[in-house]
């Protein structure tokens, strides 16, 4: 079924989501192939982007003709000079490079953590200069309707999240984050992004519920309940120390793609010159949704070592860094 | 459609009538709720906001439309007297204030509100309990952020954390609603919230979240809590952070670029006096340029703004 509308989808008198296509088994970190992950120079949001996005894409045969795809970038608050949240370049060279592959629809969507003005932060971001109109194509993730979704792994506390029925009903999702350092959990990337599902219509903003599930673990429950098909993270400027949104602009200088978000943010911890197998969900991750080790790690395009930039951490993170 | 304008009031009254009434009226769904769009599934969040602007307009709304409202509201109401933010949620949530501040004016709603307000004062955020405290006394290292424990709000969900928002609408509703419905420690529950915003405060004024400070670098705030926050306080003393936080605001307006945060401004600005005739245009113009994200509380906020009633809460006189 290609191409569902969330209102098509199907939820049960008790409210369970039973067409939760985003729901994927748990596959045991010695039975999984090697992932495959592609760093790609980029040195500004201006020339080429559109470009290395489609050709990066490419590499990967994604089985987007005719589905919907949803992009959720990072976008955590007001930001006018574009360094704590994923660029509206990349989003708009990402949007046009899906359609370019045969998407039917491409959706962008978040749900901000801290404001909910979401409006105000996509202007403050100029997003519809890059994207044009936003009518029929960015969802309010804080404000969709609802279905429950039963947490598989359980990781953390909560037994179960009412999730979005935009992300639960599309095809394809996509993880578009930004190359961050992050106060509490050490480094947001692919899997922390996806914390922007979580409504806040819901739970509130901050979505608070979550930090009391334990963070970590929660970043694992909604991943296996919500599991992203594909990642890519915006580290042409990415931000260092006291992340993610009262850090230091931190230029990169690269792209980072793929099909496994867990393999992605490895390669990003250690494109930020940090170990990702002591980043405490990361390491977990690494058991539950995907591959962490560098051996299962399949790098295309730039090499780790030849784009490293270490990135600067808080003192109490200051294990993390190589 | 372009609306003649003879005047700033005659142009709000003319944009409340003929675009944000009628807004409301259609987005109602059969249940008699509203979802957070029109044709999305009736939450109580929403459903709070829409009766809340449709009663405080100066026009016929349909009594069945109303009735259609408040029983709703009313059905969707937990065993526990606390409100669901979603249906199928067993536990109440922040909207449990929102529910009894508008369903206080509805006929016959005494006994559902007061056991609302009952599950409020009862529901204590879990960051600042005594044991928790204690604890405090044990860790090591600088603090995550510098705030008075000794307070305590509202989280938007139970037993969780005290957050500006929560704290306000709470605040807002044990207001609003009358002294008898209210449980006995109320004064003494907006008494520690009060000084839990003045304590969330940040630095030069204004409320974010409720982290005004993290790791010791100040946080920026933010239109919509600070807002609320203001209004949650309007009743109370002047006070110098007040005054700082007002100035913080009336200087956003400038650059507000959402009307759901030009809305809210406008209505507390006014609550304190500031008239802002300019900002009925603007407000205007961000409904004209933008549709995309066009939902019943913006709608219902932006109506509340503009109706000559003026009439958003108990704290502010009604003008008609």
């Amino acid at each position: 079924m290609s191409g569902a509308e969330p209102e098509a989808l199907l939820v049960s008198a008790s409210g369970v989501c039973e067409l939760n296509r985003r729901n994927q088994q748990l596959i045991p970190s010695f039975q999984r192939p090697a992932s495959r992950v592609l760093i790609h120079h980029a040195a500004d949001y201006q020339r080429e982007l559109a470009t290395i996005i489609l050709e990066s894409l490419k590499e990967f045969h994604l089985p987007v003709r005719g589905k919907t795809v949803l992009l959720k970038p990072n976008l955590v608050g007001l930001d006018p000079l574009g360094i704590m949240n994923t660029h509206p370049a990349v989003i708009a060279a990402t949007r046009e490079s899906f359609l370019l592959l045969g998407a039917a629809e491409v959706f962008i969507g978040d749900g901000p953590a801290m404001d909910r003005d979401t409006e105000s932060i996509l202007e403050s971001v100029k997003l519809k200069e890059f994207t044009g109109p936003l009518a029929n194509v960015f969802r309010d993730l804080n404000l969709d309707d609802v279905a429950r979704v039963p947490l598989p792994t359980r990781a953390s506390r909560l037994k179960e999240l009412y999730l979005p029925k935009t992300v639960l009903g599309v095809d394809f999702l996509v993880s578009l984050a930004k190359l961050k350092t992050h106060h509490w959990a050490g480094v947001t990337l692919s899997l922390k992004n996806m914390f922007g599902i979580v409504p806040g219509g819901c739970y509130g903003w901050p979505k608070n519920v979550l930090h009391w599930a334990g963070i970590d673990n929660s970043i694992l429950d909604i991943n296996a309940a919500a599991r992203p098909d594909f990642a890519i993270i915006d580290g042409i400027v990415g931000m260092e120390g006291n992340g993610p949104i009262q850090g230091t602009p931190k230029p990169a200088g690269v792209l980072i793609f793929g099909d496994d978000p867990v393999a992605v943010d490895a390669t990003a911890c250690r494109v930020m010159g940090l170990k990702p197998e002591k980043v405490k969900y990361l390491a977990r991750a690494g058991t539950l949704l995907g591959n962490l080790e560098v051996a299962k790690i399949q790098e295309i395009g730039e090499r780790v070592e030849t784009v490293r930039n270490s990135f600067s951490v808080l003192e109490k993170f200051c294990e993390l860094t190589m | 459609m372009p609306i003649a304008m003879t005047d700033a009031a005659t142009d709000e009254a003319s944009f409340v009538k003929d675009f944000c009434v009628p807004f409301l009226v259609s987005a109602q769904n059969v249940d008699g709720g509203w979802g957070y769009h029109p044709a999305a599934e009736s939450r109580v969040e929403p459903t709070c906001w829409a009766l809340r602007a449709l009663t405080n307009v100066p026009l016929a709304v349909s009594k069945e439309c109303l009735r259609r409202g408040w029983q709703f509201l009313r059905y969707e109401q937990l065993e526990d007297g606390s409100w669901p933010s979603s249906r199928g949620q067993k536990t109440g949530s922040w909207v449990t204030s929102l529910a009894c501040g508008i369903l206080s004016h509805a006929p016959e709603s005494e006994a559902s509100v007061s056991a609302g307000l009952k599950w409020l004062c009862d529901d204590y955020p879990r960051d600042s309990s005594p044991w928790r405290r204690f604890l405090g006394h044990f860790r090591t290292g600088p603090p995550i952020s510098e705030q008075d424990d000794s307070y305590r709000g509202w989280g938007w969900t139970p037993r969780t954390s005290s957050w500006v928002e929560p704290s306000s609408f709470a605040i807002l509703a044990l207001q609003e609603c009358p002294v008898e419905w209210r449980p006995a420690t109320a004064s003494q529950r907006c008494e520690l919230a009060v000084g839990l915003l003045y304590d969330r405060m940040c630095p030069d004024g204004g409320w974010n979240c409720g982290n005004p400070r993290v790791y010791g670098v100040d946080g920026e705030p933010l239109v919509l809590p600070t807002a609320w926050a203001l209004l949650a306080l309007h009743d109370q003393p002047a006070h110098d952070r007040k005054s700082k936080s007002m100035a913080w605001l009336q200087k956003s307006v400038a650059t507000i670029h959402g009307p759901a945060s030009l809305a809210i401004a406008r209505i507390t600005l006014e609550a304190y006096g500031l008239k802002l005739p300019e900002t009925t245009q603007k407000l205007r113009n961000l409904f004209d340029a933008r549709e995309f994200l066009r939902t019943t509380e913006v709608v219902s906020w932006t109506c509340l703004a503009l109706s000559p009633k003026r009439c958003w809460f108990p704290l502010a006189e009604c003008a008609n």
